[in-house]
């Protein structure tokens, strides 16, 4: 968009920034640190978007007067990072429940990528997240938080134990560490920047 | 409007009325990240508009995103979509949509650049 615009019908708007929004997914099973990590590197208090299921309520298109009879509403968390006059990046914390994902197909389209934060003594929980933004295409890297214990799992294992492909990062932080956080988020930038030259 | 209450709007209608029962904007659908701001014309003529629309153009004084004016209206993101493209189309907010490479493509690899450039020096 060109910032100079001449219309002589209207007030012309504000010599506006041409803002750039991004966004980064926050993936990982329940209790895996998805809400602290958002926490940890927003520069606004975390704030929760609630998105409405619309899906469940085709075909009852008259229900003005019961508006939340037949829909069901998911809360997101998510934070903001502004990085520079343009860009602003948004970080969205996704539902884990499993029933949830045709939302993550909304979320998913156009993200920079997600973090899919671990509990390596869960690891389980986080293969639907991984399974998903494989099939997706969407870059992604392995946040294997510090839960107690979990640092003496060799990388090696870490990786078997996710099938994860060699080309993708797994780096060992601390989701309460604001410091850790931002070097996953710039981890995962580094991941997307080369998938997206290679 | 306080901090402390996030900037909620009592309200006295349902959601669903004050969007005329749509929950679907009119033309392009507008992403979670999608950024809004006031235009300079809004200053002048936003008290004309029904709260929830007055509120936002409020809020837009500084950039938003859906999700933001979703949270702080504590309405659902689909309500919000909807009075964000109307204060879009009737010239009180200027839009800024996420930049993709194709359709379902993530950024391109300048933006990337810059926004690893700019998370680095934090």
């Amino acid at each position: 968009m060109d910032s100079v615009r001449v219309d002589t019908r209207r007030p012309s708007p504000p010599a506006s920034r041409d803002l750039i929004p991004l966004k980064v997914l926050v993936a990982g099973g329940f209790g895996a640190g998805k809400t602290t990590f958002v926490g940890a590197v927003s520069e606004i208090p975390p704030l929760t978007t609630e998105q409405a299921m619309t899906a469940l309520s085709v075909g009852v298109d008259d229900t003005a007067a019961v508006p939340d009879k037949t829909t069901t509403t998911v809360a997101m968390d998510f934070g903001r990072i502004t990085v520079d006059e343009q860009l602003i990046l948004y970080l969205f914390g996704t539902p884990g429940q499993s029933r949830f994902w045709f939302m993550w197909d909304e979320l998913a389209r156009g993200a920079v990528g997600a973090v899919v934060l671990v509990d390596l003594r869960r690891v389980d929980d986080c293969f639907p997240a991984i399974d998903y933004f494989e099939d997706r295409r969407l870059p992604f890297v392995i946040a294997a938080n510090a839960f107690p214990g979990t640092e003496v799992v060799p990388d090696r294992a870490v990786r078997d134990a996710l099938a994860l492909s060699e080309g993708c990062p797994l780096v060992r932080m601390d989701a309460r560490d604001p410091r850790s956080c931002m070097d996953t988020l710039v981890a995962l930038v580094e991941h997307a920047l080369a998938r997206s030259l290679g | 409007m306080t901090p402390h209450d996030g900037g909620h709007v009592d309200r006295v209608v349902p959601v669903y009325a004050v969007t005329g029962g749509r929950t679907r904007a009119a033309g392009q659908e507008l992403p979670l990240e999608a950024v809004a701001i006031a235009t300079t014309q809004a200053a002048g003529s936003a008290a004309s508009l029904q709260t929830e629309s007055r509120a936002i153009v409020e809020l837009c004084a500084r950039p938003k995103s859906l999700a933001e004016i979703g949270a702080a209206l504590r309405v659902p993101v689909g309500v919000a979509r909807v009075l964000v493209g109307d204060l879009a189309n009737g010239g009180y907010l200027e839009v800024h949509l996420p930049r993709t490479v194709d359709g379902d493509g993530g950024p391109a690899p300048a933006i990337l650049g810059r926004l690893l450039d700019g998370l680095r020096s934090r």
